[in-house]
């Protein structure tokens, strides 16, 4: 294969599973949907970077002062598929700023991490890590750290019933045992270091919560009694105090909606789906056989122009 | 309803600790036991009450010949703590994105009331029929 179709092809993969992410984490079974689709868009952004990162180093490399520097032969890489001096401008530019946004971001949940398990540590771990806090706003959050906890506001144990505040418990103990916060990380760091994985991140999340919707209604073996635990929980937080109503913007959360969380309770339990699961692998596994392929050429070609190099010499 | 599956370790901890920071006054074995759901084994919240009060969790008090149980005090105090300050900033850090923290429910549309409303009637309705 031409060395331009195999560094087009991880943009392609990148664009096609932003295209499909979303429609593929809501028929996959969540459990699935949140490691496939994780492992699909680190490996995808990964190999959109090497590959930019190539094509812009192919154009650089025929400038003959670089050649010399590198002692290879300009000619010999002037010979043979070319990546076009323009792709290669724009290749590098954009692997630039993307190497950039990635690491912010990368510092950023960093960060973000390191915070969340130092308030684990400060909080007084009084009974299967569950921390109550006293305020009229209803709130209910997984907290990760080396021993996560599971923080809850009186006011949201106040809104739900006794059997309705277990699915919300074994909700937010999936959270932390599953290491949820993890994937979310890889998630909004592949899209950072990647644009067209936005949708696929937001996927994620919107899986992750599904997961752990499902996991609680395993556990209390009643999926309506889930369903019923969120529509409460969601009406509660509308009616909260007005400044800290949870509305958000169309946009924001309609991935994470809570409505189609709940419906998805009251239908059953989600299929396999074992031919899409099989078909995202294979995407995964080719994707990464690109990147292979194209280190192993790239490697080659240079080689080949370093022995043309002496010749001139 | 069909059967129930086996409760994780720490479940029925964070259950009762649960049932225990609303209640407002320290309740029994058996109050506890009544508020949690019917499957239980009175031997086994009265294990939980007790190792929860031996962690320090709760504060018991002896009424007759039985114990009533409450929070201990400063886990009700973290409402305005420091601690509860910075779990604030970082709920708000991931507003527009997917952050450390998963919230229960996160991401409400102006429309969306209307259709939990329609969830709850519709799983309390087969709740009523089922029962009957």
């Amino acid at each position: 294969m031409s060395i331009n179709a195999l560094l087009l092809w991880p943009l392609i993969t990148s664009a096609v599973l932003g295209l499909t992410g979303p429609r593929l984490g809501r028929a996959l079974p969540p459990a699935v949907a949140v490691r496939l689709l994780t492992t699909a868009a680190l490996i995808s952004a990964l190999a959109t970077g090497f590959a930019l990162a190539v094509a812009a180093f192919a154009v650089l490399a025929r400038v003959p002062f670089v050649g010399a520097l590198g002692h290879w032969s300009i000619a010999a890489l002037d010979s043979g598929p070319r990546v076009p001096a323009v792709a290669g401008v724009l290749a590098g530019a954009a692997v630039t700023a993307l190497i950039v946004a990635a690491a912010v971001r990368a510092v950023r949940g960093g960060r973000e991490l390191v915070t969340a398990a130092l308030i684990c540590r400060d909080l007084d771990d009084a009974g299967g890590g569950l921390v109550v806090i006293v305020d009229e706003h209803p709130d209910a959050y997984a907290l990760p750290g080396i021993r996560g906890r599971i923080v809850v506001s009186t006011a949201m144990l106040h809104a739900l019933s006794s059997d309705e505040r277990r699915v919300l418990l074994a909700h937010e103990a999936a959270h932390l045992a599953r290491g949820h916060h993890l994937y979310l990380q890889v998630a909004e760091l592949s899209a950072a270091a990647n644009p067209l994985l936005r949708p696929v991140a937001r996927a994620i999340a919107a899986a992750v919560e599904r997961e752990a919707d499902e996991i609680a209604a395993a556990e209390v073996g009643d999926r309506r009694l889930a369903a019923r635990a969120l529509a409460r929980a969601g009406l509660a937080r509308t009616s909260g105090p007005a400044h800290r109503r949870a509305l958000v913007g169309a946009l924001g959360g309609a991935d994470r909606n809570v409505v189609a969380r709940a419906h998805a309770l009251l239908a059953p339990p989600p299929p396999h789906r074992r031919f899409l699961a099989a078909s995202l692998t294979a995407m995964i596994l080719v994707t990464s056989a690109v990147s292979l392929t194209t280190a192993k050429q790239t490697e080659r070609r240079f080689e080949a122009a370093q022995a043309g190099y002496t010749r001139h010499a | 309803m069909s059967t129930r599956a086996t409760r994780p370790r720490g479940a029925l901890e964070r259950q009762v600790l649960a049932c225990l920071a609303i209640a407002d006054h320290p309740l029994s074995v058996g109050e506890v036991l009544a508020d949690l759901d019917g499957d239980l084994a009175y031997t086994t919240v009265m294990t939980t009450l007790t190792r929860l009060h031996s962690k320090g969790a709760l504060v018991r008090e002896q009424v007759g010949r039985a114990y009533t149980y409450a929070v201990a005090g400063d886990a009700r105090a973290m409402g305005s703590s420091v601690t509860a300050q910075r779990m604030r900033r970082l709920l708000e850090a991931g507003d527009d994105r997917a952050g450390v923290l998963t919230r229960f429910v996160a991401g409400l549309r102006p429309e969306d009331e209307q259709l939990l409303t329609d969830v709850l009637a519709a799983t309390e309705h087969t709740e009523h029929t089922e029962q009957r």
